[in-house]
C-alpha cells in the first residue's frame, strides 16, 4: 500500500480558509481585539500590596470599634452582566455588592476564610511559588469544609483585587487534554509536542507557556472525553492535519456527573490564547443536548461565575459544528438512539433561550427550537449506529469542508 | 410549733385568703399589696439567753377588703395548732365598717420566746421565704424588720419594677438572673444580659394516691414546669460552657412556696434520687446533691440543689468552676370549674407539705416526661449556644492568625508599622493580643445591639435624689453595694445583717436601676413579658415580641452550625 501522507488535500480547507478570512476581516473591523476589562495581569508587588492594604483597612475598622467587612461583587447575579458580541457576558462597571460582615452569625465564619485564603496566596507570591485550588483546600480542609467553598472564595478574592487567578499564583487543576498540531514550551522549560499518539494534558500555567507553534487549520473542542478518546484512536488529528482537537475533562472527571464536559479554566484558557494568539478557527463539537450547548456557550460567551475575567476567557468567534438537531432528521438517524428530554433538560433549554446572547444567534436558536419541538437529546455516540467510525469517516469531515457550521 | 413555720403560715393563709377574695375583681391579675413583718425582741425577764419577741404583721394599704376579722383570727389559730404564742388582733373596725371601698387596714400580734441564735436562723429562713413570694408575685411588697435590744435592720422585698414572665395563673415569674445566681467572676462587659428565659412545659395532671385522698377536692392538681439557664446563655462568654449547679424551686397554688418538712435539707426521697426528674446522663451531666445551701446571702435559696460534676467520658467540659445554674421550677396549681374555697385552697397547699413525694410518685411518669422534655429544650439552646459561640471563636481564631501571618511575613516596614501604631501595640505580641480581643468587643457589640434580652448598660442609671443621698449614706457607712446597677435584687441587704450588729440604715433599692418615676413607669409598662403558656394563647401589649426575639436569635445562633458558608 503505497504510503498515504498525512492530512487531506489543501482544497479541502478551502471552506474552512474562507472562514478564517472572514473572521479576521470581523476582528480588523471591530478594531482589533477588545480591551481586556476587569481583570489585568498584575505584578507579584503590586498583588502584595493590594492584599496588605486590605489588612490595613481590617485593622483600621478594628481600631475605630468597628466590625470589619469585605465588600464583593455580586459575581453570580444577571444584574451585574452585560452581554457584548465581542466578548460576551461580562460584569459590568458599577455593579451591586455585597457585604461579607465579621460580626454576623452567617458570614464571620466566610470572612475569616478569606483572610485565611488572603494569607496564604500572599506567602505564594512572596516566595513566588504556585499552588492549585486543590492543595489550598487540601491545607485545611476541615476548616473548608469543601472544595466549592475554596473556588468561590479566591473567586471572590481575584473579583475583589481585580487581578485574574494566576496572579494570585493560584493554579488550576487541569483537567482537559490536547492533542494534534501544536507545540510550546512551558514556563519551566519543559518542551510540549501535542502530536503523538497519545494526547497531552492541558497546562496548569497557561499563562507561562510561551514558544507557541501550530500550523492548524482549526481548533476543534470535543465536550465529551469518549468521543476524544475515539478521534485519537481513529487518528483523526492525523487524517484532517493539520488540527488541533482539545477536550475539557479528561476520562477521571468524566465520571462524574458533576462536571462532566463543564470546560476547567484552563482548557478554556488555552483555547482563548491559542485564538488570540492564530486567530485560527474554533469549532464545538458537543452533543445535541442543552447541557452541550450549555458548555458550548461557556467557551463562547462565558459564564455567570467567571464574568469577572471574560475579557480573558472567552472566544466569541467559536462556531458549533455538530451535533446539531438538525443533523438527527438530515442523517436519519435512528429514533431508537435518541433519547427524551427530561424536564430538567427542557428548563435548561428555556434558560438558554432566554439569556442575552440567543438574540444574535437566529441559526442557534432555531436548532435549539427543533430540539424543544421534538422533545428529544441525542448524543454524539448516535452516529455510531449509522457506522462506528461515522464520526471520524464522514461527519465530520463533511462538515468541515462544506461549512456544516453555524 | 416554733421557729419560723407559724409566720410562714400566716402569710401563706392571708395571701390565699387575699387572693380569694379578689379573685371575683381581678381573676388571673397579680395580686398587689404590701405587708409590713417587724420583730421586736428584748431579753426575756423570765429566762435566761433567751429573747421575748412580738411580731407584728401588718398591712401598709387596704389589701384585706371583706376581711372577717374574728372569723380570721379563728381560722389562724386552728391552723397554728400547737402555736403556744399568744395571738392579738388589732384593727380599725369602725372604719371597716364605715369604709365604703370596703377595705380595710389590719394589723396581728403574736409574742414567743426564743432563743438569739434561733431568731436569727429564723429571720433568714423568713427572708428567704419572702424572696421565694416575691419572685411569682412580684407586685407584693414586704417590709422586714427586725430589732433585737434596740439594734435595728430592715430590709424591704419587691421586684415590682423587674422584668417577669407571666404565668397563665395569676403569677408571674422575675426573670432577672440576680435573683438566682451571683454575677459572674469576670468583666462587666462580659455578660450583657440580666435576664433568665424560660421555657414553660407541657402542664401534666397530678394524681392523688388513694391512701392520701380524701379530702373531697373538686378540682385537679396541674404541674407546670418551668426551666431556664442561669445567667443567659445567649451572650456569654468561655467561663458559661457549662452547667455546674442546678436549683429546683416549688410553688403551690397561687405562687406560694411549698414547705416541706426539714425545709433546710431536701428530706424527700424524690430529691434524694438524683435522677427522678431527670435522666441526667442523656445529657452527659452527673448529679450530686447539694447539700450546702447557704441562708445568709442575697440569692433566693432553691427548695432542692444539686451540683454537677464532669462526667468521665466528657473531656470538652470547662472546668471553670463557674458555670451555669439550671432553674427548675415546679409550679403545682388546683383547677376547678367550681369557685374555689379558701379553705380548699389551703388544704391542696397542706397537702401538698405533707405528701408532695406520694402525689409526685404516682405520676412519676408524666411528670418526668413533662420536665424532661423542658429541661431538654433549655439544655438545647445551651448545647446551640455553645456550638455556635465555639464556632465563633474558631473563625476569629483563624482571621488573627491569617492577619498575623501576613503582617509578621511582610517585608514592607511602613505597612509593619501602620498596623502597630494603627492599634497601639509596640510589638507582635501585643498586636495579636490587640487584634484578637478588638474581634471579640466587635462581635459582641453585635450581639448587645441585636440582644432581645433587657441588656445591662456599662452607663449608671438615672438616679433620683432619694437614691442618691442613701447612695451617699451607703458610701459613708461604708457598705457593700451589690453588683451591677439595672435590674436590682428587690431586696438590699445591709452588710453583715447580723443582729448584733449596730447598723442603723436603711435602703430603699430601686428595681430596673433606680430610675426615675416616669422611667420607671415605662419600664414596668415595657418590662413585662408575654406569657408563655405552652399553647401560647395568651399575649399582652408588646408580648411575645421579647421572647419570639429571643428564640430568633437562638434560631440565627443555629446558623453558625449550617454546613459551610455560601460566599
Amino acid at each position: 500500500m503505497a504510503f498515504a501522507p498525512s492530512g487531506p488535500e489543501a482544497s479541502f480547507f478551502e471552506v474552512l480558509d474562507q472562514h478564517r478570512a472572514s473572521l479576521l476581516a470581523t476582528l480588523r473591523r471591530g478594531g482589533g481585539e477588545p480591551a481586556g476589562g476587569g481583570t489585568r495581569l498584575a505584578s507579584s508587588s503590586e498583588v502584595l500590596a493590594s492584599i496588605e492594604n486590605i489588612i490595613q483597612d481590617v485593622i483600621t475598622s478594628l481600631a475605630r470599634n468597628e466590625a470589619p467587612a469585605f465588600t464583593i461583587d455580586n459575581r453570580s447575579s444577571w444584574e451585574n452582566i452585560k452581554f457584548e458580541d465581542s466578548v460576551g457576558l461580562h460584569m459590568i462597571s458599577h455593579c451591586t455588592t455585597r457585604k461579607i460582615k465579621s460580626d454576623s452569625p452567617k458570614s464571620v465564619k466566610n470572612f475569616a476564610l478569606i483572610l485565611k485564603i488572603l494569607s496564604t496566596i500572599y506567602k505564594l507570591v512572596q516566595s513566588n511559588t504556585y499552588a492549585t485550588k486543590r492543595d489550598i483546600y487540601y491545607t485545611d480542609s476541615q476548616l473548608f469544609g469543601n472544595q466549592t467553598v475554596v473556588d468561590n472564595i479566591i473567586n471572590d478574592i481575584s473579583c475583589m483585587l481585580k487581578v485574574p487567578r494566576r496572579s494570585l499564583h493560584i493554579l488550576s487543576t487541569s483537567k482537559g487534554l490536547i492533542a494534534g498540531n501544536l507545540r510550546y514550551i512551558e514556563e519551566d522549560g519543559t518542551k510540549v509536542n501535542c502530536t503523538c499518539a497519545t494526547a497531552v494534558p492541558v497546562s496548569s500555567n497557561i499563562q507561562g507557556i510561551r514558544n507557541l507553534i501550530t500550523d492548524a487549520k482549526f481548533l476543534l473542542i470535543v465536550e465529551k472525553d469518549a468521543t476524544f478518546q475515539r478521534l485519537l484512536d481513529d487518528n483523526f488529528c492525523n487524517k484532517m492535519s493539520p488540527c488541533i482537537m482539545v477536550t475539557p475533562t479528561s476520562v477521571f472527571y468524566h465520571l462524574k456527573l458533576k462536571g462532566k464536559g463543564v470546560p476547567d479554566l484552563n482548557t478554556r484558557l488555552l483555547v482563548k490564547k491559542l485564538w488570540d494568539t492564530f486567530h485560527i478557527p474554533v469549532f464545538s463539537l458537543v452533543d445535541a443536548d442543552p447541557h452541550g450547548i450549555e458548555i458550548m456557550c461557556i467557551y463562547k460567551y462565558g459564564s455567570m461565575a467567571m464574568s469577572f475575567e471574560a475579557h480573558n476567557l472567552t472566544v466569541p468567534a467559536i462556531r458549533w459544528l455538530g451535533l446539531l438537531p438538525s443533523d438527527i432528521k438530515r442523517l436519519n438517524i435512528p429514533k431508537s438512539t435518541l433519547i427524551p428530554m427530561t424536564k430538567r433538560d427542557q428548563m435548561k433549554l428555556d434558560s438558554i433561550l432566554k439569556r442575552p446572547y440567543v438574540t444574535c444567534q437566529p441559526f442557534w436558536r432555531k436548532e435549539m427550537e427543533i430540539m424543544g419541538d421534538s422533545k428529544m437529546k441525542a448524543e454524539i455516540q448516535a452516529l455510531t449506529f449509522l457506522s462506528s467510525d461515522y464520526l471520524s469517516r464522514v461527519y465530520l469531515p463533511n462538515k468541515l469542508k462544506f461549512g456544516g457550521w453555524i | 410549733m416554733h421557729g419560723n413555720r407559724p409566720y410562714k403560715l400566716i402569710l401563706k393563709y392571708l395571701i390565699i385568703h387575699w387572693k380569694c377574695e379578689t379573685a371575683e375583681v381581678s381573676k388571673g391579675a397579680l395580686l398587689e399589696g404590701q405587708l409590713v413583718i417587724s420583730i421586736e425582741a428584748l431579753n426575756s425577764k423570765h429566762q435566761a439567753n433567751t429573747l421575748h419577741c412580738v411580731t407584728t404583721i401588718a398591712s401598709a394599704g387596704s389589701i384585706y377588703g371583706g376581711l372577717v376579722l374574728k372569723k380570721f383570727l379563728k381560722e389562724i389559730q386552728s391552723i397554728l395548732h400547737g402555736f403556744s404564742a399568744k395571738l392579738n388582733w388589732t384593727s380599725e373596725e369602725a372604719s371597716y365598717s364605715q369604709d365604703t371601698s370596703g377595705v380595710t387596714p389590719f394589723q396581728m400580734i403574736f409574742e414567743v420566746d426564743e432563743k438569739p441564735k434561733t431568731l436569727m436562723t429564723d429571720c433568714l429562713i423568713i427572708k428567704n421565704f419572702l424572696h421565694k413570694i416575691i419572685i411569682v408575685l412580684p407586685k407584693i411588697r414586704f417590709n422586714f424588720s427586725v430589732k433585737v435590744n434596740g439594734i435595728f435592720s430592715m430590709e424591704i422585698f419587691e421586684a415590682e419594677n423587674e422584668p417577669t414572665l407571666n404565668l397563665s395563673n395569676g403569677i408571674a415569674l422575675v426573670v432577672n438572673y440576680q435573683h438566682y445566681v451571683s454575677a459572674p467572676k469576670f468583666g462587666t462587659t462580659e455578660l450583657l444580659c440580666s435576664r433568665i428565659h424560660p421555657v414553660l412545659g407541657h402542664p401534666v395532671v397530678l394524681f392523688i394516691p388513694d391512701d392520701v385522698a380524701g379530702m373531697g377536692l373538686l378540682g385537679e392538681l396541674i404541674l407546670t414546669p418551668a426551666a431556664a439557664l442561669c445567667p443567659c446563655p445567649k451572650v456569654f462568654s468561655n467561663q458559661l460552657n457549662r452547667i455546674s449547679s442546678i436549683s429546683i424551686f416549688l410553688y403551690g397554688p397561687l405562687g406560694l412556696p411549698l414547705i416541706l418538712p426539714s425545709q433546710e435539707q431536701p428530706t424527700a426521697a424524690i430529691f434524694k434520687d438524683t435522677s427522678y426528674f431527670i435522666d441526667w446522663k442523656k445529657y452527659h451531666l452527673c448529679v450530686v446533691p447539694n447539700l450546702d445551701l447557704n441562708l445568709d446571702g442575697d440569692l433566693v435559696l432553691p427548695d432542692v440543689s444539686y451540683q454537677v460534676e464532669s462526667s468521665e467520658g466528657d473531656q470538652s467540659q470547662n472546668m471553670d468552676p463557674q458555670g451555669q445554674t439550671l432553674l427548675l421550677f415546679l409550679f403545682v396549681d388546683f383547677h376547678s370549674r367550681f369557685p374555689v374555697q379558701q379553705m380548699e385552697l389551703w388544704g391542696v397547699q397542706t397537702l401538698l407539705t405533707t405528701h408532695l413525694s406520694a402525689i409526685f410518685m404516682e405520676s412519676h411518669s408524666a411528670v418526668q416526661d413533662s420536665i424532661q422534655i423542658t429541661v431538654g429544650q433549655v439544655l438545647e439552646h445551651h448545647h446551640q449556644a455553645v456550638k455556635a459561640h465555639q464556632k465563633l471563636q474558631a473563625s476569629l481564631s483563624v482571621a488573627v492568625n491569617s492577619i498575623m501571618s501576613i503582617m509578621t511575613g511582610s517585608t514592607s516596614s511602613s505597612f509593619r508599622k501602620i498596623c502597630l501604631q494603627t492599634l497601639q501595640a509596640t510589638d507582635t505580641q501585643e498586636f495579636r493580643t490587640k487584634l484578637h480581643k478588638s474581634f471579640h468587643e466587635t462581635t459582641q457589640h453585635r450581639f448587645l445591639h441585636h440582644c432581645s434580652c433587657e441588656v445591662k448598660q456599662q452607663l449608671l442609671p438615672e438616679r433620683d435624689d432619694a437614691e442618691q443621698s442613701t447612695e451617699d449614706a451607703h458610701e459613708n457607712s461604708s457598705l457593700e453595694l451589690l453588683a451591677g446597677t439595672s435590674g436590682q435584687v428587690g431586696n438590699k441587704r445591709l452588710k453583715g445583717s447580723s443582729l448584733h450588729q449596730g447598723v442603723e440604715e436603711t435602703r430603699a433599692f430601686r428595681s430596673a436601676g433606680a430610675l426615675s418615676p416616669s422611667e420607671a413607669a415605662r419600664r414596668r409598662a415595657e418590662a413585662t413579658v408575654s406569657p408563655l403558656t405552652p399553647s401560647r394563647s395568651r399575649t399582652g401589649p408588646g408580648s411575645g415580641l421579647e421572647d419570639a426575639l429571643w428564640l430568633q436569635e437562638v434560631s440565627n445562633l443555629s446558623e453558625w452550625l449550617s454546613p459551610g458558608p455560601r460566599p
